[in-house]
């Protein structure tokens, strides 16, 4: 371009300019989002309805309400120009205000709260049946673990010899038990089964139920363990005159239990958490405790007493996984370097 | 002899006694259609070192791997001691203990401390106590120059200490033969003397040894015999100096002038 550069230095500064200001949506501008959060607030004092269960007049309002303030919440979250500061009032700001709107307009009977759902004294009622409900579940946990381990080990080391027909069969049956939901598993051992002769009680189905899904899961889990050792292992194990369960006893099994062992924790703490479905073939598990006190009582807390107690147990345990986890993928990358 | 007793009764054992240690009689493998082997024969007496060279891809490794059927082989008769390995009522685990076998990737359990490498083989097979199996090992240890590593895991061990600490798992198992695989191409250059040293000294207490390697010094000064294989055959066979010096074999010419 022919232009002198004194006019063009002029006209790229107008656009600099025209970038900065011009270009920056009136909505997005502070002087509206400051000003529209005033409207907010005035509305809020002035036009939302008092305490009470609101008629439809009032709804509409509150509703209209919460759409501003979200709109609002919009502009400002999708705004790299506004200052992080904000952002965290904001997030702050709408959970205050959901919480608020939610204590001052639901229909809840705030202060019979603590009688409804953290009342001791009924949680201590029901307590010997929670703590069998306890018993149960852990019960459950530990024998389907314990049968799942075996079956999925077995399943693991057959599948190693790669033989065609054994390997259709084990496929087939990781499949299916993969495939099926437990709960269905344990309705169809429970309420079926007995119809072709066989009778098995509530627990042992439970078990069954969950340790056969679980044990399609483990098996993949060693499988995969069983991939990850070189064939140059098995190679210097044969070659030292090991036979093959020698050779699967010291040199693969010990070597794939390192690999296998995050994967599995987790896989116990999932099988864990599912032992709750046995409550649908009334065992008389942590859920179903908590549940059948409940309706006993006319009361809630032994229900909020189960979850919580669901809480403290498996919310270590998950970590503790999750931390098993990070340590193998850190130990594996320093033997790559 | 230590395989007669492995037969079992009643069945007689094929036997071919010409006194030598191992002997291959017309070795074919084949993987599907790839014919690796194309009818190897050849024997090894006592204390023979013997070294195998050739051209990548000429069936060295599966030549070696076929004698302790790691690979089984497709046809032919193989001989330890003057008896058939192949034969069917042969217990190969049993005859494998009497050939030790060491990897160009050394191949050491990674969840075993070098003394426990060393202790495995002998205490699961043999059976042995493990005050006699650790002995031993401290012993071997001893012998590569590694008492101080016992209690090391591999990944804490350069390459030469690992292969070495694999010379000493191999001869735990007191073995009659030793085979060894490329020892130390997957070595840093200042690694590949101690491993050789330790193998020249096997060779002088009298090791029966099948060595693949191309490391010229060391076949010139311990093997006994060359065989040199291509395309799945063996082209020539004789002393060191006899091929170095007077082979007028192309392929062999050939493969040397490039080595060398
Ligand atoms: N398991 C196997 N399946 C199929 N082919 C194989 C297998 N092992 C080896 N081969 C083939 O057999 C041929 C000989 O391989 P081998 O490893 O014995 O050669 P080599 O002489 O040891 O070579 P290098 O010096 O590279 O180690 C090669 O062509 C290789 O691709
Ligand atoms: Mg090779």
């Amino acid at each position: 371009m022919a232009q002198p550069a004194s006019s063009q230095t002029n006209i790229s500064r107008l656009s600099d300019l025209k970038d900065k200001v011009g270009h920056v949506p009136f909505i997005r501008r502070n002087s509206f989002v400051y000003g529209s959060l005033s409207l907010l607030v005035i509305y809020a004092l002035f036009l939302l309805p008092s305490k009470g269960s609101p008629d439809t007049v009032d709804l509409g309002r509150i509703v209209i309400f919460c759409l501003l303030l979200l709109v609002w919440a919009f502009i400002i979250f999708t705004d790299e120009l506004k200052p992080e500061k904000l952002k965290t009032i904001m997030v702050f700001s709408i959970f205050i205000i959901a919480g608020w709107l939610y204590y001052r307009y639901s229909t809840a009977r705030w202060g019979e709260m603590g009688f409804l759902f953290f009342n001791l004294e009924m949680v201590q009622k029901a307590w010997p049946t929670l703590v069998e409900g306890f018993w149960t579940t852990l019960l459950l946990a530990i024998c389907a673990a314990i049968m799942s381990t075996v079956i999925g080990l077995l399943l693991a080391i057959f599948r190693s010899f790669n033989n065609p027909v054994l390997n259709f069969f084990i496929i087939a049956y990781v499949d299916f038990f993969r495939a099926m939901p437990i709960i269905v598993l344990m309705m169809l051992i429970y309420y079926a089964l007995p119809f072709m002769g066989i009778r098995l009680s509530a627990i042992v189905s439970g078990i069954l139920a969950l340790g056969l899904n679980s044990s399609a899961y483990v098996s993949e889990i060693f499988r995969a363990g069983f991939l990850s050792i070189k064939k140059g292992q098995i190679e210097a194990s044969s070659a030292l005159g090991l036979n093959p369960i020698q050779t699967m006893r010291f040199v693969i099994l010990p070597q794939a239990f390192r690999v296998v062992i995050p994967p599995l924790v987790g896989n116990y703490v999932a099988s864990a958490k599912d032992t709750a479905l046995a409550s649908s073939i009334s065992i008389i598990e942590l859920l179903k405790a908590g549940l059948s006190q409940k309706s006993l009582l006319a009361n809630p807390s032994p229900l909020i007493f189960v979850t919580a107690l669901y809480l403290v147990m498996f919310v270590p345990l998950t970590r503790f996984s999750g931390y098993l986890e990070k340590r193998m993928k850190e130990s594996q990358r320093q033997v790559r370097l | 002899m230590f395989l007669r007793t492995s037969s079992r009764k009643g069945v007689k054992c094929k036997m071919n006694d010409t006194g030598a240690m191992i002997e291959v009689v017309d070795l074919h493998k084949r993987f599907k259609d790839l014919h690796v082997l194309k009818g190897i024969s050849t024997s090894v007496k006592q204390s023979e070192v013997v070294a195998v060279m050739g051209p990548s891809g000429s069936g060295k490794s599966t030549f070696l791997r076929c004698m302790n059927r790691l690979e089984e082989p497709s046809s032919g008769h193989i001989y330890i001691e003057g008896i058939d390995i192949l034969a069917p009522y042969i217990d190969i685990n049993r005859v494998r203990t009497e050939i030790g076998m060491v990897f160009q990737s050394f191949n050491l359990f990674p969840h075993l401390t070098s003394i426990e490498n060393i202790k495995l083989a002998p205490m699961s097979v043999r059976k042995i106590s493990d005050q006699e199996a650790t002995e031993r090992g401290m012993a071997l240890l001893d012998k590569v120059g590694l008492v101080d590593k016992a209690k090391v895991y591999p990944e804490q061990l350069s390459g030469g200490q690992q292969q070495r600490v694999a010379i000493a798992r191999a001869l735990a198992m007191q073995p009659q033969i030793m085979f060894f695989d490329e020892p130390t191409s997957a070595l840093d250059p200042e690694m590949i003397g101690e491993v050789l040293d330790v193998m020249r000294n096997m060779a002088k207490e009298g090791m029966t040894m099948m060595v693949v390697s191309h490391e010229m010094g060391f076949i010139k000064e311990a093997a006994d015999r060359i065989l040199f294989l291509v395309d799945g055959l063996i082209v020539e066979d004789g002393t060191p100096d006899q091929i170095f010096n007077y082979s007028k074999n192309e392929r062999t010419l050939e493969f040397l002038s490039k080595i060398i």
